[in-house]
């Protein structure tokens, strides 16, 4: 089933508000089977997918412990004298929000299997302004260099000999500077090439552009589209309901 | 002195070199690509001498360097180093005996600084601070980079960095190097000090492998020239004494 860009947007758009409005672990992890769902779909190999997301594993056992720790109520699970460490509703917490992001990057994932042109195209159809809908494709051109500059940053740091695995805990937050930092920052270096690069081959953002590539919407993109949104709003309504 | 004084005694790979680097059968392709990177590739590799891996864009110089090291693992085929699968070390255990310059210098610089640059390694395998200082200070003087110690490394020119890379890879003295198109962006002089710099590592008993596009480079340093040619060893020179490369 080939999709058009607006419709896998849309559907991205859906499955996000959905994870933003969740917010209970039991809900977000069935939003994540169905994303995951999602993903089997559209062909994409999950375990590049969790390969591709090795390294930020840390990260979210960061933001895990860091709910745990911080998020006051419920009972005590564990406690160091009258220091309390875990209680239910930080562990519920923490792995809501694990759960959230999971389900926003995997939801992200759906965006790349389009040609980040596709994207440009398809948004100038709907009257989007250019300088919006090319600032839409590059962010989305860029989610695969995020990846790939993470990986080479990790492989030159176990090449100089760091086990990463058997680094300790005080010590991984030092490493962890070194991981984020080049790659944080050489996307903005490289997003500055890019403009320098473009506006040397004379690119500006004119309102009236022409385009050889025309996008068709299916019956499948129409049925989709009217589709998602309406069932985003009913289990966003049985949500609230369930809440009530 | 160039890199033919450093090769071993006897003929291909020596008699009496243990072999350190051995690929038997590699073949690889990347995910999504009908066509295999490289097949059938059988190479050994002991920690003397200088061998250059040659051969046109696109044949597999690089992959077959980063299935050398473990950056990624062969489809058929086994890699041994030092006698045990390479599967069974870990990148770092790798990276601890071979020292790996890549092709891009942006893709291996990741500190905050040229100085943390060069010292990352030392620091990270606990040695003195003192020692680490020593030893930063004089390949930031060696390659000339003394001006740009507190500088961030992204931010220097394509030229420096592949410097940095290198002094990166040196300070940490491994026993065998593999460098990717090392002398990319480097002035006469500059390659000049890197070609010592390498003659001095074959005298100390370390092994290089380098792939190279320079012609000069090649001829000056090799006493192994291997070619690939669509994935496959066309041509194998072997150490074949004073004069013996590729003829």
């Amino acid at each position: 089933m080939r999709l058009d860009p607006r419709t896998k947007l849309i559907m991205v758009l859906c499955v996000t508000t959905l994870a933003v409005i969740y917010n209970t672990a039991e809900a977000l992890l069935l939003l994540l089977a169905a994303t995951i769902g999602l993903l089997l779909l559209f062909g994409i190999d999950l375990k590049q997918v969790i390969i591709g997301l090795k390294p930020y594993f840390f990260l979210l056992l960061v933001l895990f412990w860091a709910q745990c720790i911080f998020t006051p109520g419920g009972e005590v699970l564990l406690a160091i004298g009258p220091v309390r460490l875990l209680g239910t509703r930080g562990l519920l917490l923490g792995t809501s929000v694990v759960l959230r992001l999971l389900v926003v990057i995997a939801a992200a994932v759906i965006l790349t299997t389009s040609n980040s042109r596709d994207f440009i195209t398809g948004l100038v159809q709907w009257k989007v302004p250019y300088e919006i809908a090319f600032m839409v494709s590059v962010t989305i051109s860029f989610l695969p260099v995020f990846r790939d500059e993470l990986v080479n940053v990790v492989t030159a740091v176990q090449l100089r000999g760091v086990e990463l695995k058997q680094v300790p805990w005080g010590k991984k937050i030092y490493l962890f500077r070194h991981l984020f930092f080049p790659v944080v920052y050489g996307a903005i270096l490289k997003a500055q090439q890019l403009s320098v690069a473009m506006e040397a081959r004379g690119f500006r953002a004119y309102p009236r552009r022409t385009y050889l590539r025309q996008l068709y919407l299916t019956r499948w993109d129409y049925g989709l589209m009217l589709a998602c949104p309406g069932l985003t709003l009913l289990m966003i309504g049985l949500y609230k309901a369930n809440l009530g | 002195m160039t890199g033919k004084d450093h090769m071993p005694d006897g003929d291909f790979l020596g008699k009496e070199e243990a072999v350190f680097l051995k690929l038997d059968q590699i073949s690889f392709s990347y995910s999504g690509k009908k066509s295999a990177v490289l097949s059938g590739v059988s190479l050994s590799f002991s920690r003397k001498g200088i061998t250059a891996i040659i051969g046109p864009n696109g044949c597999g110089k690089t992959t077959l360097t980063k299935l050398m090291v473990g950056i990624l693992s062969p489809i058929d085929g086994a890699i041994t180093l030092e006698g045990r699968s390479l599967q069974e070390y870990t990148l770092a255990q790798i990276g601890r005996r071979i020292g790996y310059v890549f092709q891009n210098p942006n893709h291996q610089l990741f500190c905050s600084t040229v100085a943390e640059e060069i010292g990352f390694g030392l620091t990270s395998r606990g040695e003195e601070p003192e020692a680490i200082r020593e030893r930063v200070d004089f390949f930031l003087d060696y390659f000339d980079l003394l001006s740009y110690r507190d500088q961030f490394p992204l931010h220097l020119s394509y030229g420096e960095k592949q410097r940095l890379a290198i002094a990166a890879v040196l300070a940490g003295a491994p026993g065998f190097l593999i460098l990717d198109e090392p002398t990319v962006g480097l002035d006469a002089y500059r390659k000049k000090l890197l070609l010592n710099q390498l003659y001095k590592v074959a005298a100390m008993g370390g092994g290089m492998v380098i792939v190279s596009h320079d012609r000069d480079l090649v001829e000056q340093a090799a006493g192994r020239i291997i070619t690939l040619e669509n994935g496959r060893v066309k041509q194998d020179s072997g150490w074949k004494g004073e004069n013996g490369h590729a003829s």
